[in-house]
C-alpha cells in the first residue's frame, strides 16, 4: 500500500470549535471546556483509501483563532495540501472571517483543497447562520458541512472529502 | 567592549540549559545529518543519522526552508511546545528547537481570557439584538392592537350609525304600511282610498324587500359567501330591459334616458345575468335618483375581451372627499338626503370584484358623474342560451287538477292565511300546523301530497323535519318557503326552495306541477 503525507491546516475565527474538530477526527473524544489555542497544534491521522491502494497520512496543523492572517500564522501554513475553514453557527460573524481567511489565503498561498464546515449544529437553538450564508458559502467553497464536533456529526466524511480533493490534486500534478 | 570567550561560553551554556534546546541539521530531503542537545527530553532520542526526520518531527512535513524562519508555540505532542527556528544551511538546514512551555501557560491564560472577553461581548451583542428585535416585535404588537382597536371603535360606530340609519329606512315604510293598513280598514274609506292604501302598503312593503335583500347581498359579499352564477345569456336583452326600466323613471322626472350599445358588444355572453342586472339597475337608479336636470345615459362597448359599461348623469356630482366614501358600506357623501341603505355602490363594487373587473369613478361637484365598469366575460358566438321559462296562464295553471291536501308549516299565522287563501282558491284542502314536530306527525298519520314548509319554526326546524320525514320514508314532494338562506346540504333536504316572499303565481304554478 502507498503511503502518502499531506498538510492538512484548521483555520477560522477563535472559538469556532476548530481543535474540537480536530480533536473529535483524531481522537473521537470532544470536551464542553473552552481551552484557547496559542501557535498551533499538530497531529496526524491516517486514511485508508483501498481502492487506490493509499495510506494517506493527514497531518493536521489546528491554527490558533484569527479573523485575519499576520506574518506569524502565514508560517504556520506554508506547504499545506488542504485547509479546513471552520464557522461557529451560533455566530454568524465567523462566516465573514473564514471568508476573509480564504480570500489571504487564496492571494498569498494560491487556491488548494479545501472544506467549510459549518459548526455546532448540536446548538441549534442559537443557530445564526441562515440559509443565505450558506448559499454564499457554497459559492465560494465546492464542499461545505454542516458538522457537530460534539456529536461527531458529519466531522469525519468532511476530512474525508478534503483529503480525497488532496488525493485528487496530487494525481493531477503528476 | 568585546566578551571574552569564557563569558560567551559561559553564557551560552546557561541559555541552552534553561531554553533545553535541541538542534539537529538536515539535509533537502530532511534526512537528519546531525544533531546536538538533549534529544530524549523532545521524545526524539530514536532519531537516527541518515533517517527521513518528517517521520519524528512532523511539522516538517510540507516544510519549505528557504529563508530563516521562525514557527512560533508549536505544541507536536502532549508533553512538547517550542518556537522551531528553521535555518537554511546552503543545501542543507538547520532545525532548533527551543522549549516554549514556560512562555505557553502565560501567554495562553492572557489569549483565554480575551477570547473569553470577545465571546461574552458577542453574546451580549446577541442579546441586545433580541431586546432590539423583541422591542420592535412588542411595537408591532402593540401597533396592530391599536389598529384592531381602531378598527373595533370603527366598527361600534358603523354598527351604531348602521343601526341609526336602518331604523329610520326601516320606520319610514312601516309606518306608511301600518297608516295605510288602518286607513283601509277604517269603514268609511272609499274603495277608490282602499285601492291607493293597498298600492302604498305594496309598494311600501317591496321597499322594504329591497332593503333586506341589500342588506343580506352585503353580509354575503362581506363574508365571501356569494357565488356567482354564470350562464350563457342575450346581453343585447338585458340592456333593452334595463332602458326599459329606466326610460320612464327618468321621464317621470323630466330627464331624458339615453341608451348606446356598441355593435362589438357580442350577442351572447356568459356571466351572471341576475348579478350584472343588480349592478346596472344600481348605477341607473342611483344616476336616476340623483339627477334633476337633464339626463342619464348608458353605454355599452366591448374590449379585449372586456364588457365596458358607461352610465353618465348630470346630476350634482360627486366632489373628491365623498368620492372615497360612496363605495364604503352605508356611506351616501353628503347626498344625505336620500333614501336608501348606503349599500347600493358598496354592493355593486364588491360585486365586480367578484366578477374580477373594475370600478371608475370620475365626477366634479356640479359636473355630473360618471360610473364605468369594466368586465371580463367571454363571448359566446353561436351558444344557445337558457329561454326564459314560458309564464303560466294564471290561475289556470295553479287549479289543481285532482282532489289534493296540501300540509302547510309556518308559525306566522298571516303566512298561514294568504298560503291557505290562495291554495283554497286553487282547489287544494289544507292540513297547517305552526311546529315542525306536529308537521312530522300530521305528514305520517295524514299523508298529504305536499308539504309546504318553514325553516325557521318550532320543534326541530323544517330542514330537520323535511330529512326526518324522509328517513320515515315519506317520498311526496316537500317544498320550502321560507326567509332564511339555505345552505346546499340544507336545500338537498327539499324537492324544491322558494323564498319569501315568493311569487304566489310561480309557488302555486310549481305546487301542481310536483303534484300532478
Amino acid at each position: 500500500m502507498t503511503s502518502i503525507t499531506s498538510k492538512v491546516c484548521i483555520v477560522g475565527d477563535f472559538a469556532v470549535g476548530k481543535t474540537s474538530v480536530a480533536e473529535r477526527f483524531v481522537n473521537n473524544h470532544f470536551s464542553e471546556s473552552y481551552l484557547t489555542t496559542v501557535g498551533v497544534k499538530i497531529d496526524t491521522k491516517e486514511i485508508e483509501v483501498p481502492e487506490l491502494g493509499i495510506s494517506h497520512k493527514l497531518v493536521i496543523w489546528d491554527i490558533a483563532g484569527s479573523e485575519r492572517f499576520g506574518h506569524t500564522e502565514f508560517a504556520y501554513l506554508r506547504g499545506a495540501s488542504g485547509y479546513i475553514y471552520v464557522v461557529d453557527g451560533t455566530r454568524a460573524s465567523t462566516l465573514r472571517s473564514a471568508m476573509n481567511l480564504q480570500d489571504q489565503i487564496n492571494d498569498k498561498l494560491g487556491g488548494a483543497a479545501s472544506v467549510v464546515l459549518v459548526n455546532k449544529k448540536d446548538l441549534a437553538s442559537d443557530w445564526e447562520v441562515s440559509e443565505s450564508n450558506v448559499e454564499a458559502l457554497q459559492s465560494r467553497f465546492s464542499q461545505v458541512f454542516t458538522t457537530s464536533a460534539k456529536t461527531g456529526d458529519e466531522v469525519e466524511r468532511a476530512f474525508e472529502k478534503l483529503a480525497r480533493q488532496i488525493l485528487e490534486n496530487d494525481m493531477r500534478a503528476d | 567592549m568585546q566578551l571574552p570567550a569564557h563569558v560567551v561560553s559561559h553564557l551560552q551554556d546557561e541559555f541552552f540549559s534553561s531554553a533545553r534546546l535541541f538542534c539537529f541539521l538536515i539535509d533537502e530531503d530532511y534526512t537528519l545529518v546531525d544533531a546536538w542537545g538533549d534529544a530524549e527530553r523532545w521524545g526524539l532520542d530514536d532519531i537516527q543519522v541518515g533517517h527521513d526526520m518528517r517521520d519524528a518531527a512532523v511539522f516538517l512535513v510540507g516544510c519549505v526552508i528557504s529563508e530563516p524562519q521562525v514557527l512560533r508555540f508549536v505544541r507536536f505532542s502532549r508533553q512538547h511546545v517550542a518556537h522551531v527556528h528553521l535555518i537554511p544551511a546552503g543545501r542543507q538546514s538547520y532545525v532548533v528547537l527551543i522549549d516554549a512551555r514556560d512562555e505557553h501557560e502565560p501567554t495562553q491564560a492572557k489569549q483565554q481570557t480575551m477570547n473569553e472577553l470577545r465571546l461574552m461581548h458577542a453574546r451580549q451583542n446577541r442579546l441586545i439584538n433580541r431586546q432590539r428585535e423583541l422591542i420592535s416585535e412588542l411595537v408591532e404588537i402593540r401597533s396592530e392592537l391599536d389598529h384592531h382597536r381602531q378598527e373595533a371603535e370603527r366598527g361600534s360606530a358603523n354598527k351604531s350609525r348602521f343601526i341609526a340609519m336602518m331604523s329610520h329606512e326601516f320606520r319610514t315604510p312601516l309606518a306608511s304600511i301600518i297608516n295605510y293598513a288602518q286607513l283601509a280598514r277604517e269603514q268609511d274609506t272609499s274603495r277608490n282610498d282602499i285601492q291607493k292604501s293597498v298600492e302604498t302598503i305594496e309598494r311600501s312593503a317591496r321597499h322594504l324587500n329591497s332593503l333586506v335583500e341589500a342588506l343580506l347581498d352585503d353580509a354575503s359579499l362581506s363574508a365571501g359567501r356569494l357565488e356567482l352564477v354564470e350562464e350563457n345569456f342575450h346581453c343585447h336583452g338585458l340592456f333593452e330591459d334595463l332602458a326599459g326600466m329606466m326610460a320612464p323613471m327618468a321621464a317621470e322626472k323630466g330627464l331624458s334616458f339615453a341608451t348606446f350599445v356598441d355593435s362589438d358588444v357580442p350577442d351572447v355572453i356568459l356571466a351572471d345575468e341576475v348579478r350584472l342586472r343588480q349592478i346596472l339597475i344600481n348605477l341607473l337608479g342611483n344616476a336616476v335618483k340623483f339627477t334633476q336636470d337633464g339626463g342619464v345615459r348608458l353605454k355599452v362597448t366591448y374590449s379585449n375581451n372586456r364588457l365596458v359599461v358607461t352610465v353618465s348623469d348630470t346630476g350634482p356630482g360627486i366632489s373628491s372627499e365623498d368620492q372615497e366614501k360612496v363605495f364604503q358600506a352605508f356611506e351616501r357623501g353628503s347626498r344625505r338626503s336620500e333614501t336608501g341603505a348606503g349599500l347600493g355602490l358598496t354592493i355593486t363594487l364588491r360585486l365586480v370584484q367578484l366578477m374580477g373587473g373594475e370600478v371608475s369613478l370620475d365626477s366634479q361637484p356640479n359636473e355630473g358623474c360618471t360610473v364605468s365598469i369594466y368586465i371580463p366575460v367571454k363571448a359566446q358566438a353561436g351558444a344557445e342560451t337558457a329561454e326564459d321559462p314560458v309564464l303560466p296562464v294564471p290561475d289556470q295553471d295553479a287549479l289543481a287538477s285532482r282532489p289534493l291536501s296540501i300540509l302547510i308549516c309556518d308559525d306566522d299565522d298571516d303566512m298561514i292565511a294568504l298560503v291557505e287563501h290562495y291554495l283554497h282558491r286553487s282547489g287544494y284542502g289544507l292540513i297547517t300546523t305552526s311546529d315542525s314536530s306536529d308537521a312530522i306527525a300530521k305528514t305520517i298519520k295524514y299523508d298529504p301530497d305536499l308539504v309546504l314548509m318553514d325553516c325557521n319554526v318550532p320543534g326541530i326546524g323544517g330542514v330537520g323535519a323535511a330529512k326526518l320525514l324522509r328517513q320515515q320514508g315519506y317520498e311526496k314532494p316537500i317544498v320550502a318557503l321560507t326567509a332564511s338562506r339555505l345552505g346546499e346540504e340544507e336545500k338537498l333536504a327539499f324537492t324544491r326552495f322558494f323564498r319569501k316572499p315568493a311569487p304566489m303565481q310561480e309557488l302555486l304554478t310549481e305546487i301542481k306541477r310536483l303534484t300532478h
